[in-house]
């Protein structure tokens, strides 16, 4: 029966070549192969390449495990039928281990064939290889031809690469080691590189509604299906063709992370986290000193009356006329419209600016972007609809970071008079108090007037005194006359 | 003053879904209902209705059990118990409601709202006025019968719907005015009861929205249950006479004067606006319902209407389908699509029901299209003639070009749980092919719906 046991033997491929390095198994114990399958990829000082099988039948056992270096001759696997015993594998095994003669010497490949098409292949953008990119040309650099071609692929300059191979030379796994070093990753060779077909835009195609819904689950593009639908529609079973050809497996489970444990202590979430860490570095670098002023409301609140009645699409709060004055402040006192990182202040030409908005378990500062260059009604119908969504944690990032000014306003619940932190790295925040009823007296008397307290904090490292009092004196007059914003 | 997100007014099936998915959405949710979570649908339409349809449905069904070889003596009806089971079921559901509302952390405002501002509502209550303020409101309160000039409700010789599905006891004659869905529910209801109906309507047909084929089927059937039906016929007078009415009929014929016990009134709805203090502050309105953009947008900031008061068609899927895609709108969230009234089913549960979607044969030659129309007459079809119910067609028409299902209209057993599928259908913009290709099973009704298509592609199997 031993007759039927054949034995994969690490090839001779040329004279020279007296061992060669395990790359990887194509195969794996109980898979069935046929003549002129390939079997496993060996990689010796010159070449890799790919042993294939020289009969038909099933891989009975694996015995060398990539990395490991054999000489030549010696057995890597076994291969036999599915009705040979295990006890005659082992003994085939056993007495090849004491048969150190037989040799297999096979004609050299061409260097062509060195590719190796299957074990890794790289994601079509590879991430975090950055550091590996730059230096000097590599041609001449010690690697593996398959570390070469893959080099290439991952953008990765040979160079930078330390080569634990035979005189230095990288190999593959030196290339993989670097990349996922690097915090790159390395897709498995079930993904392929996406084809021409898969990039291009399948939306016109026709395809039944099921089919355009699989396909998108399944990464598929629609033009790589047949059409065997009514009147040239894909259908679902173009897709699961298409999905089978490319032995594309489903899309892996979610991992779920652990229950964690019902404890008393509660980690702060993200938003806290980016609060707490902002806004401390924010008071400990930032000199802070506060300008404060009262501004008398009841022209603007006569006005935001009239623009109110007269459309009833629009609602202007006193918050909103508080954006645009701010905007038409900064750009008359553009020192004021700034942000710095500690070295470099960059001025803006315009206003971006943020409101802080209340949230549950916190707060976020959505951007009006431009409010100089935006009317009133803009301003409103923006700010409405910027804090209905940041309530439900719906803004998208480019509407909450940035932003060159802030506003924060706790008018409403009363407050007379505070204080604010700047949201780093923008210069200045402006702190709202509530509009009230108060004494005030002009030329002698008293009067009753619509009074509102706002204070300035600034950072002292690049907006002075005289500079936050100019834009503070700026502000007051807008408000207190709205209509020279017009100007 | 309180502060929400978003307060809905009204707690039918447009304003209860709305809150329930402005509160999934993580709106602070406030909803304001001045009688019965639920609405007219769940308290006073739809369900009700449908209890006391199931009773009509049984004396039929007790009516010709003869034919299946029962012979049943002594038989009784106690109207009293019908209603009784029909208060049960509305309740049953409007707690229902309430606990949906506990649920979802929205909070319950009994009351009666009004919009005094932009964002702003007072909620009116025995004993107190409370203040309320939401960058969002959404009136979703509903519509009402409408009177005519000369006649109205009055609760006692004439009822309105309220009133007809309460009655204490079953009146001898009923005139019913309006032959549209409302109107010959009820007159089929009562009919069905044992009371001598007469159905007048102005048009020229019954059930008017519908295709005038499935009107003309309706019209027979109803003939020849006994029911006098009058089209082309208005009603010019109700008198008190007695413990009866005196109507002046004045039809094709000429005028005629007739005595019934009970008249139902069911002229059409209007939208209930007026109380809202709307009047202050620039709302459009047309007809009594309020002017809407496609997402439900009034032209005042931060106003909302969806459902009845938001306009035609009337009716509570399109007020709950209304609902989510308002507030999906004003979440921002991305791919909401706008209501296509095109693809409102409308369902009638008279006997034959009739259940639609989409165009009439009439409106889509209106339009111009060149059509395939496809017929399938329920008897031919064998489950229908097995449980006696062969009186009923399936029409469909189709876009000669692009195979598109423009309507489907059907008349018959339980059509009303059929008529999902041809709304599927069109969703989904599936040609004839796909409906001809696809198999129904045997034996069902919904078979006549295959027919029919077939019909469309001159391949009808049964007929």
């Amino acid at each position: 029966m031993t007759n039927e046991i054949k034995p994969i033997g690490m090839p001779k491929w040329g004279m020279e070549m007296s061992e060669g390095e395990i790359n990887a198994w194509h195969v794996k114990v109980g898979d069935q192969v046929n003549i002129e399958d390939d079997l496993v990829d060996v990689e010796t000082a010159k070449i890799v390449n790919t042993v294939t099988a020289a009969d038909n039948g099933i891989v009975r056992a694996i015995l060398a495990q990539p990395g490991e270096t054999h000489a030549v001759g010696d057995l890597l696997g076994v291969i036999a039928s599915v009705d040979t015993s295990e006890d005659d594998i082992q003994a085939f095994i056993n007495s090849y281990a004491t048969n150190s003669e037989v040799v297999f010497i096979e004609k050299a490949p061409t260097m062509t064939e060195v590719a190796n098409e299957s074990s890794t292949q790289v994601e079509q953008n590879p991430s975090n290889t950055d550091t590996l990119s730059g230096g000097e040309d590599d041609s001449n650099v010690s690697a593996s031809p398959v570390a070469r071609r893959l080099a290439a692929d991952y953008g990765v300059n040979l160079n930078n690469i330390v080569g634990t191979g035979r005189h230095g030379r990288v190999s593959k796994r030196d290339l993989e080691a670097a990349v996922t070093a690097a915090g790159g990753r390395l897709i498995s060779s079930n993904n392929s590189v996406p084809n021409k077909a898969q990039q291009g835009d399948d939306s016109d195609i026709k395809a039944t509604p099921v089919a355009r819904r699989l396909a998108e689950e399944l990464g598929i593009n629609l033009l790589e299906c047949r059409a065997s639908g009514d009147r040239g529609r894909v259908c679902k079973a173009d897709v699961d063709a298409a999905a089978a050809m490319k032995n594309k497996l489903p899309s892996q489970v979610a991992v779920v992370a652990p229950n964690t444990s019902s404890s008393e202590s509660q980690t702060i979430s993200s938003m806290r986290k980016t609060i707490a860490g902002r806004l401390q570095a924010s008071k400990q670098t930032a000199p802070h000193y506060r300008v404060h002023i009262d501004a008398e409301l009841d022209n603007l609140l006569t006005t935001r009356k009239q623009i109110n009645d007269a459309n009833t699409d629009t609602k202007v709060s006193v918050n909103d006329f508080i954006i645009k004055a701010c905007a038409s402040a900064l750009i008359r006192v553009p020192a004021v419209n700034v942000q710095f990182n500690g070295e470099q202040i960059t001025h803006f030409s315009d206003a971006d600016i943020s409101v802080a908005v209340a949230i549950k378990d916190g707060l976020i500062t959505p951007i009006i972007v431009g409010a100089n260059n935006k009317g009133l009604e803009s301003i409103s119908n923006e700010m409405r609809d910027l804090s209905t969504r940041a309530k439900l944690n719906r803004l998208k990032p480019e509407e909450f970071q940035g932003g060159s000014f802030c506003i924060s306003n706790l008018g409403m619940y009363g407050i007379k008079q505070f204080d604010a932190i700047i949201n780093p790295p923008q210069g200045a925040i402006l702190a709202v108090g509530t509009g009230e009823q108060r004494a005030v007296v002009r030329n002698g008397a008293l009067a009753v007037a619509t009074v509102m307290s706002l204070t300035l904090s600034s950072d002292h490292r690049v907006i002075d005194g005289a500079v936050a009092a100019e834009f503070m004196s700026v502000l007051k007059g807008f408000l207190e006359q709205p209509a020279t914003m017009l100007v | 003053m309180q502060q929400y997100d978003l307060m809905v007014v009204g707690g039918g099936p447009g304003g209860y879904v709305a809150a329930i998915r402005a509160a999934q959405l993580g709106f602070k949710t406030a909803l304001v209902e001045k009688q019965h979570l639920g609405g007219v649908c769940l308290n006073w339409g739809c369900i009700p209705t449908k209890a006391l349809l199931r009773g009509a449905e049984i004396a039929h069904t007790l009516k010709e059990a003869e034919n299946f070889g029962f012979t049943i003596d002594n038989l009784s009806f106690d109207i009293n118990k019908l209603v009784q089971h029909s208060r049960s079921v509305a309740d049953k559901l409007s707690r229902g409601v309430a606990y949906l509302m506990q649920k979802n952390n929205i909070t319950v405002i009994d009351g009666t709202a009004s919009v005094v501002d932009k964002c702003r509502l007072d909620v009116s209550y025995e004993g107190g006025v409370s203040q309320y303020r939401s960058n969002h409101i959404i009136l979703a309160t509903g519509a009402r019968a409408r009177n005519l000039p000369n006649i109205e409700i009055d609760g006692d010789l004439i009822w309105g719907a309220r009133e007809a599905m309460t009655p204490s006891s079953l009146p001898g004659s009923l005139l019913v005015i309006g032959g549209g869905a409302i109107g010959v529910e009820f007159a089929s209801l009562y009919n069905d009861l044992g009371t001598d109906v007469t159905l007048v309507e102005a048009a020229e047909r019954i059930i008017p929205a519908e295709d005038s084929e499935i009107s003309s089927i309706a019209e027979k059937a109803f003939q020849q249950r006994g029911i006098k039906v009058m089209t082309s016929t208005l009603v010019e007078s109700v008198e008190g006479a007695g413990a009866q009415a005196r109507v002046l009929i004045k039809g094709p014929n000429g005028e005629h004067q007739i005595k019934f016990d009970q008249v139902i009134l069911a002229v059409g709805i209007r939208g209930n606006i007026e109380d809202l203090g709307l009047d202050n502050l620039g709302l459009k309105t047309e007809n009594s319902f309020l002017v809407v953009d496609q997402f439900g947008k009034t032209n005042l900031a931060g106003l909302y209407a969806i459902g009845d008061v938001a306009g035609a068609p009337w009716l509570a899927h399109k007020a709950s389908h209304e609902a989510i895609i308002c507030v999906e709108k004003i979440a921002g969230l991305a791919d909401v699509k706008p209501l296509n009234k095109h693809r409102v089913p409308g369902c009638t549960y008279c006997r034959p029901q009739i259940a639609s979607v989409g165009l009439t044969e009439a409106q889509a030659k209106d339009e111009g299209r060149s059509i395939r129309v496809g017929r399938s007459n329920l008897g031919a079809n064998g489950k229908a003639l097995a449980i006696n119910e062969g009186q009923g067609l399936v029409k469909t028409i189709f876009d000669a070009d692009s195979g598109e299902l423009l309507g489907a209209h059907m008349i018959g057993p339980e059509v009303t749980e059929q008529i999902q599928g041809f709304g599927i259908a069109q969703q989904l913009e599936a040609t004839e092919h796909e409906l001809a290709q696809t198999i129904y099973a045997h034996p069902t009704v919904s078979e006549s719906m295959h027919e029919s298509v077939l019909d469309s592609l001159g391949l009808a199997i049964h007929q």
